[in-house]
Formats: C-alpha cells, structure tokens, sequence
C-alpha cells in the first residue's frame, strides 16, 4: 500500500464537485497509474443492448459513523442505504452481498486487509469504505474507493464530503460519491445519481407536472394548477422544463423556469399545442400543433420567435424529438399511413422517411443520448400489448425490452444512455418506471395515484 | 138555630148602608178643586239610522254612508266622520273591515247607530304570464345535441356520426346562437401524446362535418383531452367505443388568434 505522501507524486485528478470539499493532502487522492484493468473492461460497457459486458465487481460496506450521536447515526443509515441504491442501479456493477464482507470494515486505507476482500468469499474487485463523523457542525463523510486486486497500488479514488446535517444534503453526498465512482469505473460516462426525473401525475386529481429524484425520492409538484399539464421536457441545460398546460382553458405550450420558477414569454396558438421538443443546443423547441387546422410539426425560436412549420400531411403529426448529437434531425409521429408510426426528417421538414417499417402503432420515439438507438413504444398487431423497443437506426435491428407485464410506454433516455424511464400498468396502476437499457433491472418509482409520461434530467 | 139566622140578615144590611153612604162622599171630592196644568211631556229621545252602500267593498274601493236622525242635536260620526248634519252622506274608503258609529244627543238623552263596511281583498293578480314554454336553450342543447363516435386510430365520420351530426347541425339551424365547444376523446389503447393528436382531430373532423353543413364555424370551438377524460374505464371494445368521441359542450374558450402563416 502506497503512503499518502507518494500518492500525491502521481497524477492527480481533480474531481468536479459541487458538494464535496478535497481532502488535499492529509487524503490524498491516489490516481496513480490509473487501473488498467478496470479501464479496459469500462470500455467494453456500452449503451443499449450491447451492455451484457462482464460487470465490475465491488463491495461496498457500510461507512461507520464515528460517534454514537443519533443524528449522525440516522444519516449514516441513509448514506449507506443511498450510495448502495446508486451503484445498484448504476448498471454497471456486480455488488457483493454484505453478508460476506469480514465483520469489522475498513474506515481508513491503514485497515484494509486485502486478501479478506480478493479472495473468496467476497472476491471483489473494488471496495468502497469510509467513516462518517460531525465537525463543526457538519456531516463530514471521509470515502474510498480501493481496487483490492492491486494491492500495489490500490487507491482509487479517496474523497471527503462536507454536508450540512440534513437528509437531502446527505443523500447528495452519497449521489456524488457514486457518481465519481461510476464515472471512474464507467468509461467516463458521468453518472446519473444526482439526475431528475420530470413527470405527470395525477395524485390531487389534476394532472400535474412533477419533479423527483431519479431515485424517485424528492417528488414534488412544479405546477398546481388544478388542470391538465402534460408532456414536460428538460431543456438541455436543465434550466427549463417546457411543457403543455391547459390552465387558460387551451391547450398551449408554458415554460417554466427551474432557476426563477416563473413562466419565461412563450406565445399562444389556437388550438392544440402540445409534446415541446428542445433542440439539443437549446435555442430552438419543436412542438405540435393544430393552429393551422390539424396537428402538425412546427419549430420556433424558444422565445416564439421564428415560427416554421415543418409537415404537411392532413393527419396527426406529433411527439417531435431532435437528434441529440447532430440536431439536424427531428423524429416524430405520424398516422399518415393509417395508423401512428415514427418518421425522421431533417429538421428543416426535408429528407422525410419512415422508421419502423413494421405494422401496428409505434409511437412515442426517444432518441438516445449518442443517437444510436431511438426507444419507442409499439404495440405490433391490434390484439398486442404495448412495450417498450429499441430500435439501432444505423442498422434497423430491432430489440423488445419489456414482455408480459401490462403495457410499458414512453420510455425516454438517461442522459448515461444505460437507462430508461417509462410509464408501465404492470402493477395496476400506470406509474414511473425506471430499467435498464436492455430492458433488465426495472423499478418502480412512484407509487401515489397515476404517474406518467417521464422525462429524464440531462 | 132560628136565632143565628136573624144576625147573619142584619150583618148584610148595615153593610149595604155603608156602601151607598160610600159612594155619596166620592162624588163630593171630584168637583171641589180646579185640576191643576198637565206636567210637560217628557223630550222625546233621539233616534237615528245609518247604512252603508255597499256594505262590501274591495280594498281601494268606496262606500257611501247614509244617515238620519230625529230629536237629535249633535252628531257624531266615527271614525273619520267628526261632527256631523242630521242628516247626510259621506264617501269612507276604508282599507280593512269597519264599523262606523253615529252617536246622536239630544235633550231627550243619547243614542247610537252602526253601520259596517267590510273590505275584501282585492282579488289575487291575474297569473303571470307563463314561463316560455319548454327548457333553456342550454337543457336544449344538452337533450338534443348528439356525440358523433369514432373507429379506433380515425377521424373519419362514419355513417352513424354523421346521422348524429345532421341532427345536431339541424338542432343548430334552430339555435343559431348558440356556441360550443366539440371534445375530442380517445380510448385508452395508444400513447398519450399520439392520442392527444387524434382527439383534436376527431373534433375539428365533426366541427367541419357541422360547418359543411351551414353551421358557423365561428360558434364551435375544439379541444382535444387525448384519452385522459374517459366516460367509461373497463377494458373493452364496448368501454372504448363509448370513449373514442368527438362530444359537443356547452360554451366555448376563446382561442388565441392564431399567427400569420408561413
């Protein structure tokens, strides 16, 4: 095991936290020749279907508190509880089951006994430990993460958090230290655990538009307007949620200010106005609307301004979505085949093809983050369900990601791409689901009254 | 025996002396003085009559009174009247029931006389006019106007949406104020947002159905609330067709206007 003082010669990544204060020096952060091995199996993870990649292996212990004050001991419980939840969920790791790790943990790198945690039974790759104490009035959680089959040179990451004493702050400690710990480990992908999830739920009666957690923790109302709101949609730099209300008594397109939480200037149109799209570069929101007859695309300037339309078909033309690498293209849905199917155009209305050739209603398109894929719901013959699919543009293959379990719809990407968010009945009710992109590990996150149509925080 | 009989005889005749000498003393008595003046008769007592014409009268109308009297020297007429003629007439517009009292004094004392006026109440107005015959365009419209109902993914009115919507366009002839908005349904098969689309479409399929029809396509409005207003929430054809509708309501939301076409 290398001594902090060597440790500091290495290469130095500086992690970019919001939350978390450095360590410096009494911690050094050991980055050294940075873990070739888990790097080379990062690589190999990748988005969509192709992520059966063999998983990393870690354990993760239960970070000690280090006085008997109940409030540490009430937020370690949910530190520990947090940071397990996250790295399950993250998709990309194989956590061993406690119930093999020795009995005292590790709080510090001095504590580790490495061949208690390489071997059998635990057998682990990573190890994450830490201590949790109270200084000055602060939480303050001392966190590690060790690769214990290189006891050379093990440290990988070490890390400590200052927090006030309150549950959501501790719950962000433990989202950032998965997040570093998933985007290390990850191929560089920054994690997800301190994403939101923006949704409709109907739990006063009204649809409303929610915000949560992804965890699904934290869900709080955005609008309470005693009407229908619907559709919302991060703006890229998730400072804006765009969305539908019908409040004014029509249907138009509000925008909503996540840092002023006022409405920002969006014009009116008659008639149906509905599912806003924004650009990936924010300027621009793609939307439906009827104010010329029937609904059709347009796309404007997000401050209205600019009004273009873009379809010119006497059906529904609905549910727009950019492409999120080039913005060159919009998808969308349309009926004018006889039944709703999803279309690419470049984004100015030209280049128009269909995606899905299949039959059925396919509907609901979401690009993924690297526009690799685009997600959809689909419902192959009439006496079908509808499920969640993926689809490889680039190829046309199609995968089915859910099967047998009510109807699953609307899924929409994590801004990771190893995730998706939909809306599923398969147990009752229609509430907020999240899986992996691979359609494995789903769970539930709402549970109070009706919840639908997600959309993932980028 | 013989005795008694002889005293009985003579007890008669001393009192037959006794009569006759009787009756020479009155005449004496008579002639003697001059009778004295005859005491004035008494002042005879006044009397009076009264009477009402008519006796009945409706409020706001009059009666008339008449009244009479003898031996009297001061009349009084109540209520209302005062100090009265012996004899006269006086209109009274009483507004409830009354009886009114002449009290006439003479030397020969006092006397009164009543008379009554009733008053009845006028009788009731005449029945308001009766309220215009039927229901409110409004229960009219909610009685008469039809849904028009859709295949499932159309728009197209079938041959039953279109009876329904001739009904309502001649509903509409007759109603030509009327304004409404149509609501665009779906079941609950399909995505959210593609059903919000479809519903807006069924609506402007039925305004457009009305307005080729010679209804003004000022007074209806559109709306589409996707497949989130259900009638019906079983899981069935019978359920969805119910739920997959173009449905018209009372009342319209002003629309913005909408901007200048590219």
């Amino acid at each position: 095991m290398k001594s902090p003082a060597s440790a500091k010669a290495g290469s130095i990544r500086i992690p970019k936290l919001v939350l978390a204060a450095l360590l410096g020096t009494a911690l050094a952060i050991v980055a050294a020749p940075f873990l070739t091995c888990s790097r080379a199996r990062a690589q190999q993870i990748t988005v969509g279907t192709s992520s059966g990649a063999p998983r990393i292996k870690i354990a993760v212990t239960e970070f000690q508190p280090q006085s008997t004050d109940a409030n540490l001991t009430s937020l370690t419980q949910e530190f520990n509880s947090v940071l397990w939840n996250d790295l399950d969920n993250a998709g990309i790791f194989d956590l061993v089951s406690r119930s093999f790790y020795p009995v005292k943990p590790p709080i510090a790198p001095a504590d580790v006994v490495f061949d208690q945690w390489a071997n059998p039974p635990v057998s682990t790759q990573m190890l994450a430990y830490g201590k949790t104490e109270i200084l000055n009035q602060n939480l303050v959680v001392t966190a590690y993460l060790y690769d214990v089959k290189n006891p050379g040179n093990p440290s990988v990451l070490a890390k400590r958090y200052v927090a006030t004493l309150d549950e959501i702050s501790t719950r962000q400690v433990a989202h950032t230290f998965a997040n570093e710990i998933v985007q290390t480990l990850g191929g560089g992908l920054p994690g997800i655990a301190l994403t939101k999830i923006a949704f409709v739920s109907k739990r006063t009666g009204h649809d409303e538009i929610y915000v949560m957690d992804y965890d699904g923790f934290n869900q709080h109302p955005i609008t309470s307007y005693g009407s229908l709101s619907l559709t919302p949609r991060w703006s890229p730099d998730n400072s804006k949620l765009a969305f539908t209300s019908y409040v004014s008594g029509n249907p138009e397109i509000l925008i909503y200010s996540m840092l002023s939480h006022h409405l920002l200037p969006f014009p009116k149109y008659p008639g149906l106005n509905v599912t806003p799209a924004w650009s990936p570069d924010g300027k621009k929101i793609a939307f439906c609307s009827s104010l010329g007859g029937d609904p059709e695309i347009y796309v404007s300037n997000a401050d209205g301004s600019g009004l273009q339309r873009l379809t010119f078909s006497p059906t529904v033309d609905i549910s727009p979505v950019w492409n999120p690498k080039t913005g060159a293209e919009i998808a969308f849905v349309s009926d004018r085949s006889g039944s709703p199917q999803i279309y690419i155009m470049n984004s100015d209305g030209s280049n128009l093809r269909r995606l899905i050739t299949g039959g059925g209603d396919a509907s609901e398109p979401a690009w993924s983050p690297d526009a690799q894929f685009m997600a959809f719901e689909w419902r192959v013959s009439e006496t079908g369900t509808y499920d969640a699919y993926l689809i490889d543009i680039a190829s046309g293959q199609i995968t089915q990601l859910t099967h047998d379990a009510g109807r699953n719809e609307h899924p929409t990407w994590s801004p990771d791409g190893r995730h998706l968010v939909f809306e599923s009945t398969r147990g009752g009710s229609r509430e907020v689901w999240m899986m992996l992109a691979n359609g494995s590990n789903p769970k539930q996150l709402t549970t109070q009254g009706e919840n639908w149509n997600p959309n993932w925080s980028n | 025996m013989r005795e008694r009989k002889r005293s009985v005889e003579l007890l008669v005749t001393v009192l037959g002396l006794l009569l006759l000498l009787g009756a020479c003393n009155h005449q004496k008595k008579v002639v003697a003085p001059p009778p004295p003046p005859p005491p004035p008769p008494p002042p005879a007592a006044p009397v009076c009559t009264l009477t009402a014409e008519p006796t009945t009268i409706e409020t706001g109308q009059s009666a008339t009174l008449n009244w009479s009297s003898q031996n009297a020297t001061d009349l009084d007429l109540e209520p209302g009247g005062g100090k009265v003629q012996a004899s006269g007439t006086q209109s009274v517009t009483p507004n409830e029931s009354t009886t009114y009292t002449l009290t006439v004094t003479g030397p020969g004392g006092n006397s009164s006389c009543t008379a009554r006026v009733t008053v009845t109440a006028p009788p009731p107005p005449p029945p308001p006019p009766p309220p215009p015959p039927g229901p409110s365009e409004q229960e009219l419209f909610n009685q008469n106007m039809k849904t028009a109902y859709f295949d499932f993914d159309k728009s197209d009115i079938r041959p039953d949406a279109q009876t329904a919507l001739q009904s309502d366009a001649d509903f509409l002839k007759q109603h030509p104020d009327i304004k409404f908005t149509f609501e665009g349904n779906c079941d609950e098969r399909g995505s959210e947002e593609y059903n919000l689309g479809l519903g807006q479409r069924r609506a402007d399929a039925a305004k457009k159905f009305l307005v080729d029809s010679g209804i003004s396509g000022d007074n209806i409005s559109t709306i589409s609330y996707g497949k989130d207003r259900p009638v019906c929430t079983d899981h069935n054809e019978q359920c969805w067709q119910q739920n997959r509708n173009a449905k018209p309501a009372w009342g319209t939301e002003s629309q913005p206007a909408a901007p200048p076409q590219q």
